[in-house]
């Protein structure tokens, strides 16, 4: 009998025949289809439209320290040096063909879902205007503090879930299979259960996993809902995990300070952060960024009810009071006892919320924030020495503070 | 108290209405709602019996936005934040605030957390604009902005009373219509500045009384050809500092057309008959789509191409607020599209604290100079 894979050998195995489909797709009769991080995917996975984030090919660029080369070629054909770095990268690329990956398929349809950002419908817009290729914006309203207004939201998104089957299948000529999107839906509310699992092993002391295992972890959670390998996947890392809560492996053996992390990462960083942070006896532990795919589907609803339920309802679409409770509650559930809060020039969405998320957070849990602004993927906005220093400082503080409890 | 004014009256009240309103608030013990600039229903809420005022930013200093919007923000919704929060804010008995993209959707959290103790309403406006759901959800969310402010203001609303107010909104969009008819042929009637502050107040004073005032200077307007002339059209959201007019002013140049949020937009927002609430939302579908968020640069490209073929100007000026996102993302495709038709455009950048004028004109005075010795 052969040996199980490790979760990293099955990442990499459903990684390569998911791209290798996704490069065949026409050859297999199917469509490309460019969509949101966050966007109800399951509607394509179940209608055999192959899904591509443009955004986790901008990551693999950005993390490879491309970001500075490429987004400048963006910005000689006259955007701004101050949209999201990962559109800077993706039109880049798309001029020049720079890469260090094998690239990704052209589109043949765009799916732009609001919940993550109005961004990517700006993106997709352009990328669209190349080759007057059809957009489907799926709009959703933020996720406001009020129950009736809520059940109008997911009405209208609903209502426009419906009017993205029938735009797929006027597209695709094909009648779409409601079953099969029941049994998508299978997939992608187990995997989430053990994606959300995963996440959650950080609660252990000594955490077993850092915000970096969940960064490379949740890739798949990413691109690969609603299939079956995806449930394997997480099942398989959520063993491996823990084992070594069972053997009492940390990240950091001595772990001093536990912390939650505001934003997207910087990509280019990644590594040197946590040892950097490890140096200091800290790791960081979770964000919400993370949680984005912590879905929870109720398979006893409606299939579009509980999508559009769970679309809306991402941190992103929250409002920066909703987003603080569910800061606090990671707090508590994972005892974290620092927080560093990333102002990310490039992610708008995310960042414009972090200086009044940072001043509730303080006040909510009496713990001093580490803030620091930055690029999560142009260098050019990224100053080592500065973010030494303050992470220094920050430290510190920190530090007399447990001096100070502890007499 | 805005029923007879000059024209120099209405410019210089465009720069700074604040004053006059908390008179007239005192005057009228009305209550005064304010809103961001993109598709609240004002209809709605003067049919309340309040004042609905449109915030279109500050140029006075930013003392507490910057800590609670980065500098990368749009400049328009940090100086619309510190009106709120350093200035004017104790005038409002209330906010709603529209959210159209992911910095008003922010912005309106913020604002919200900053007037705990003030009606703060988002008012959800869909990001699509063609397909059936969008028209359900503008009913569903006028429907919601009624309930809301019923509820907080304990008043109740009649249909007669929404449609009174919508003929009165209607009658202040017929009359500057008019007048923009005049400015059109005769600019020496009316300055740019002034015809655009006539839109610019109307947006933020009771229409009632500011009627009057648009009667008699429509009826005042002496129609005297100008030489000199340059015709063109504006584009973009806003046109601020409205020092920017003086500016188009002084070269001669006389906008004939233009596609802004705070110019024909707000002109084509003119309320079909019908059932109110059914009218309310189709409004929303038949005026020009709000500058870079409905759909894409397709329409925005066409709305121009078709007032350039009907007014013939010289040119086109993009006037372009740092650092709003949804242009920047539309900006390169729409330079192109315009300059493959042969059509000359100026971009002008404009950030409300820290414009520089000098800059502008110069800028504005090599481009025109070029395109008169045909070198553009
Ligand atoms: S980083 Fe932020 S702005 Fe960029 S695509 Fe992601 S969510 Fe949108
Ligand atoms: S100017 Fe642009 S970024 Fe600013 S609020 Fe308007 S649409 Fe949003």
């Amino acid at each position: 009998m052969s040996e199980k894979p490790s979760s990293k050998a099955l990442s990499k195995k459903i990684t390569e025949e998911y791209m290798d489909e996704a490069f065949r797709a026409h050859e297999l009769g199917k469509l490309v289809g460019y969509t949101t991080a966050i966007s109800p995917v399951e509607l394509f996975v179940a209608h055999d439209i192959v899904p591509i984030y443009p955004e986790n090919h901008a990551v693999a660029n950005l993390t490879a320290k491309k970001g500075a080369e490429i987004c400048s070629i963006t910005e000689n054909l006259g955007y701004s040096s101050h949209l999201c770095a990962y559109a800077r990268t993706d039109l880049g690329y798309r001029e020049s063909g720079k890469t260090i990956t094998k690239g990704i398929p052209e589109p043949d349809i765009f799916l732009a879902c609001n919940a993550q950002c109005f961004t990517l419908t700006k993106w997709f817009q352009v990328l669209a205007r190349r080759g007057d290729l059809p957009v489907f914006v799926f709009d959703t309203p933020e996720h406001v503090m009020n129950a009736a207004a809520r059940k109008e939201i997911v009405k209208y998104c609903v209502l426009q879930l419906k009017e993205l089957i029938a735009w797929l299948e006027g597209i695709t000529k094909k009648k779409f299979n409601y079953d099969r999107l029941q049994e998508v839906m299978m997939y992608s509310a187990q995997s989430s259960i053990l994606y959300k699992k995963f996440l959650d092993m950080a609660q252990y002391k000594p955490s077993p996993i850092s915000i970096f295992d969940a960064l490379i972890g949740m890739a798949i959670a990413v691109y690969r809902r609603g299939t079956p390998e995806c449930v394997e996947y997480y099942q398989t890392l959520c063993d491996e995990i823990d084992e070594k809560v069972q053997k009492g492996i940390g990240v950091v053996q001595d772990e001093k300070y536990r912390l939650y992390w505001e934003n997207l990462p910087v990509w280019f960083k990644f590594s040197d952060h946590a040892k950097l942070l490890a140096s200091y006896g800290a790791v960081i532990l979770t964000s919400l960024y993370v949680h984005a795919w912590s879905l929870d589907f109720d398979l006893n609803k409606d299939p579009l009810e509980t999508l559009a339920e769970n679309y809306v309802n991402r941190f992103s679409n929250s409002t920066i009071e909703d987003r603080a409770d569910m800061a606090v509650d990671l707090f508590k559930r994972y005892d974290m006892n620092g927080m560093i809060m990333f102002m990310n020039r490039s992610c708008k969405a995310v960042s414009f919320a972090v200086p009044t998320l940072k001043d509730i957070l303080t006040k909510r849990t009496g713990i001093p924030a580490l803030v620091f602004e930055s690029d999560m993927g142009d260098q050019r906005f990224y100053s080592e020495t500065q973010i030494r220093t303050r992470i220094e400082a920050y430290f510190e503080t920190l530090d007399s503070l447990q001096r100070s409890k502890s007499a | 108290m805005w029923e007879n004014l000059s024209l120099t009256e209405v410019t210089e009240l465009a720069k700074d209405p604040y004053p006059s309103i908390r008179k007239w608030k005192k005057e009228t013990g009305k209550t005064i709602v304010g809103s961001t600039i993109a598709d609240v229903p004002e209809e709605v809420i003067y049919a309340f019996g309040f004042l609905p005022v449109a915030l279109l930013g500050t140029n006075k200093p930013l003392k507490k936005a910057p800590s609670l919007l980065p500098d990368n923000a749009c400049s328009l919704a940090r100086s619309n934040l510190e009106l709120a929060l350093s200035y004017e804010g104790d005038l409002f008995d209330g906010f709603v605030l529209p959210q159209v993209c992911d910095t008003t959707q922010h912005l309106s959290d913020i604002w919200r957390i900053n007037f705990p103790n003030t009606y703060v309403e988002s008012f959800l406006a869909p990001r699509q604009v063609d397909r059936e759901s969008a028209r359900y959800w503008v009913k569903e969310e006028t429907e919601r902005l009624i309930a809301s402010l019923s509820a907080r203001f304990n008043k109740k609303i009649t249909d007669e009373d929404l449609k009174r107010s919508i003929v009165l909104h209607n009658e202040n969009k017929a009359l500057i219509k008019e007048i923009y008819e005049v400015k059109r042929k005769y600019p020496v009637s009316i300055t740019n500045k002034e015809f655009f502050s006539l839109i610019k107040l109307s947006m933020q004073v009771d229409k009632a009384e500011f009627n009057q005032t648009l009667k008699k200077i429509r009826d005042s307007l002496e129609k005297k050809e100008g030489e000199g002339y340059t015709e063109i059209i504006l584009t973009g959201i806003t046109c601020d500092p409205p020092e920017i007019f003086d500016l188009f002013d002084e070269i001669k140049l006389n906008v004939v057309a233009d596609a802004l949020v705070t110019g024909s937009r707000y002109l084509q927002g003119v309320v079909p008959e019908g059932n109110p609430l059914d009218a309310l939302a189709e409004r929303h579908f038949k005026r020009g789509f709000y500058s870079p968020i409905h759909d894409n640069v397709y329409k925005g490209f066409k709305e121009l191409k078709a007032l350039f073929d009907q007014y013939k100007p010289k040119a086109i000026v993009y006037i372009h607020i740092e650092f709003c996102e949804s242009e920047e993302y539309d900006m390169p495709d729409l330079k192109s599209m315009i300059k493959k038709e042969g059509i000359p455009m100026h971009i002008l950048s404009t950030e409300f604290q820290t414009l520089s004028l000098s800059h502008v004109r110069t800028r504005l005075q090599a481009f025109f100079e070029s395109l008169k010795g045909g070198t553009l």
